[in-house]
């Protein structure tokens, strides 16, 4: 009989979901216990780690510059997730009211550009708005402007940077979200005699709310933690948290510091899915 | 049936796991008997000819694996984290030479197997006995004569507010605050927290007219900087670039000096094809060979044989041709200060 269940209800479950198990233990799980545990260790001269039990990493991070760092690293993660949600919502409601054969062409379309690397596609930002490239040269010969314009390494680039890398993280699950929203609805809804924008507002917004919530989250936690981005289009003189801790692993060989950052991002991450399950559940939210 | 193919496919998928973790054991342990067949080096992309690696190939009849870094720190975490394993030569600095040697992380390298070594220049080999210096570095100032509001004479120069936005600039602690330090009057490799704090308040400044870090020779040729502060290879590929229309000038220093650094290869402690290392080594200082690189990599070199035999564009190029080559001074290892350093680096790029 125990050996009846085990082969009935344990292996079938334990072959689905072993593999992935084992995975998930060996490249997210042990990785992240591995830099709960370095964050409390201390640096050695040489940058090496010293297996000292120490706070020191956590300390520094009382330090004021980290604060600001935070803080600005939160705001520049808003404001793009605020403007990619902006962007991609009336995208993905586009692509949703398409018929399906158009609207997996469409959808074909956001994807196409992730075929390439996110560096190219960063430096191609860079040649394109550079003094002597493309966008400045027909300013410069259409007579808009008289000198070139210095677009490169400015906030504003570094903006649309992030937001063209992230857009597809926000437009995906809200097209899975609105795509799945029933016709019927929105059709009694007009014959109650409800404007467009009642309907809208009524009905498809908040039944599409899921949908806009993983956006959120697709969007802001990766935001949170970009490094190449700031460093490319914003000429490294921009630094937000993700800069900081690529720095302490690589050129100011702090470990333990770099660590202790990345504990808080998961920290703060976690915050974030709390505050999510808080307001819908977690099951709502939307996968493709 | 379905079961077994299930209980295979798993076991597939975690043979997968481990695939990554084998290392290879092939090689030959020790190779006294058997000359090695294989060469791992650890170095700079774009810092090494692939003709002449294919040479040294066809001639030892070995296989030359190259791997790159892309921070001069990852060098470091590969020495220190027994670098012997994986490579046989790993490219470093001057200024790590002193804890790396005191660490006991480097080989010692016997040149007598090197014969071709008295080709360099001696006066600027530290840690003679456990690396061999493959190129060097002058960090200078060339500016756009043309479009540069302000003429360069030294690095205070380059906190004149007229510069804002102007300058392309190399990063990190290491290459930035030995400037500020010279320009206010201190040791470039200063352990005195108060006159690294000081050199902050320069470098606040020096950072406000600064439009990018990185990229230096790109933002000097697009227009997008008429200054940079960079290396002489770089500021060599910009000039030639231009050609021509080369505007570009070193800045002509009258008392500052600049910072001058090493490329050099190192043998880390355990390497496993040491006997091909020296070969290779023997190989990269051989003058023909080394004017050979120069032709692809036109760096500075402290090969001097291998300087007389290279091309006349070699020699004759503009981003080498400045009078105070001899007021050079070196990066040294700050011990602990360099959390300091460190600390207001970190500053300076937060902004307050």
């Amino acid at each position: 009989m125990q050996k009846n269940t085990f082969k009935r209800k344990t292996l079938p479950s334990l072959a689905m979901a072993g593999p992935v198990s084992l995975w998930m233990i060996l490249f997210v799980t042990l990785p992240m216990l591995y830099i709960i545990y370095i964050s409390f260790m201390s640096r050695g001269v040489f940058g090496d780690v010293v297996y000292k039990f120490s706070l020191e990493s956590y300390e520094t991070l009382l330090d004021s510059t980290y604060f600001k760092v935070i803080l600005k690293s939160i705001k520049a993660a808003f404001v793009t997730t605020v403007l990619c949600i902006l962007i991609g919502y009336p995208f993905a409601y586009y692509i949703a009211k398409k018929p399906k054969e158009v609207a997996s062409k469409l959808i074909m379309l956001i994807m196409i550009p992730f075929w390439t690397n996110s560096l190219m596609r960063l430096n191609s930002w860079l040649l394109l708005f550079q003094t002597s490239g493309p966008v400045n040269n027909f300013l410069l010969s259409t007579g808009f402007i008289d000198t070139p314009m210095s677009f490169v390494y400015t906030d504003g680039l570094v903006m649309v940077g992030m937001i063209t890398n992230m857009l597809p993280f926000a437009v995906l699950p809200m097209y899975s979200s609105i795509e799945k929203l029933s016709r019927s609805l929105l059709e009694a809804s007009a014959d109650l005699g409800a404007s467009g924008r009642t309907t809208f507002f009524n009905i498809t917004l908040p039944l599409t709310f899921p949908g806009i919530f993983s956006s959120i989250i697709l969007v802001f936690i990766p935001s949170l933690g970009i490094y190449t981005v700031t460093d490319m289009l914003g000429g490294g003189k921009v630094l937000y948290i993700g800069n900081i801790i690529k720095n302490q692993f690589g050129s100011i060989r702090n470990w333990p510091l770099g660590a202790a950052l990345s504990v808080l991002l998961i920290v703060i991450t976690g915050l974030l899915i709390y505050i999510y399950t808080r307001f819908a559940k977690i099951e709502d939210m939307e996968v493709l | 049936m379905k079961k077994l193919i299930s209980m295979l496919l798993i076991s597939v998928l975690i043979m997968g796991l481990f695939t990554g973790c084998g290392s290879s054991t092939d090689s030959a342990k020790g190779g006294n008997a058997e000359p090695s067949t294989e060469l791992n080096i650890y170095m700079w992309q774009q810092y090494i000819s692939d003709d002449l690696i294919v040479e040294f190939e066809k001639d030892n009849n070995a296989k030359v694996n190259l791997s790159y870094m892309s921070d001069n720190a990852d060098a470091i975490t590969k020495l220190t984290a027994g670098g012997g394993q994986e490579y046989d030569l790993i490219m470093t600095c001057d200024a790590y030479m002193e804890s790396l040697v005191e660490g006991g992380y480097v080989e010692k390298i016997n040149f007598e197997n090197i014969p071709n070594a008295k080709n360099i220049n001696e006066s600027y080999w530290t840690a003679k006995e456990y690396c061999v210096p493959y190129l060097m570095n002058y960090i200078y100032i060339v500016y756009n004569k043309d479009t540069s509001p302000v003429e360069i004479k030294s690095y205070n120069d380059l906190i004149n507010p007229a510069l804002k936005g102007q300058i392309a600039s190399i990063d990190g602690a290491r290459n930035l605050f030995p400037i500020a330090l010279v320009a206010l009057g201190y040791d470039p490799n200063s352990i005195n927290e108060n006159e690294i704090a000081e050199a902050y308040e320069w470098l606040v400044k020096y950072n406000d007219n600064v439009v990018a870090y990185g990229n230096a020779e790109q933002n000097l040729t697009n227009g997008t900087a008429s200054v940079a502060f960079t290396y002489d290879g770089n500021a060599s590929w910009a000039m030639s670039e231009l050609g021509d229309k080369n505007n570009l000038v070193i800045a002509d220093f009258e008392k500052d000096p600049v910072q001058l650094g090493f490329d050099l290869y190192v043998v880390p402690k355990g390497a496993r094809h040491v006997d091909l290392a020296e070969k290779f080594l023997n190989y990269i200082t051989d003058p023909e060979v080394m004017a050979a690189n120069l032709v692809e990599y036109p760096y500075s070199c402290p090969n001097d044989a291998a300087v007389e035999a290279a091309s006349d564009d070699y020699k004759n190029d503009p981003a080498r041709d400045f009078a105070y080559k001899e007021n050079v001074f070196f990066q040294k290892d700050v011990g602990n200060v360099i959390t300091i350093y460190n600390d207001y680096y970190q500053k300076l790029k937060v902004g307050e």
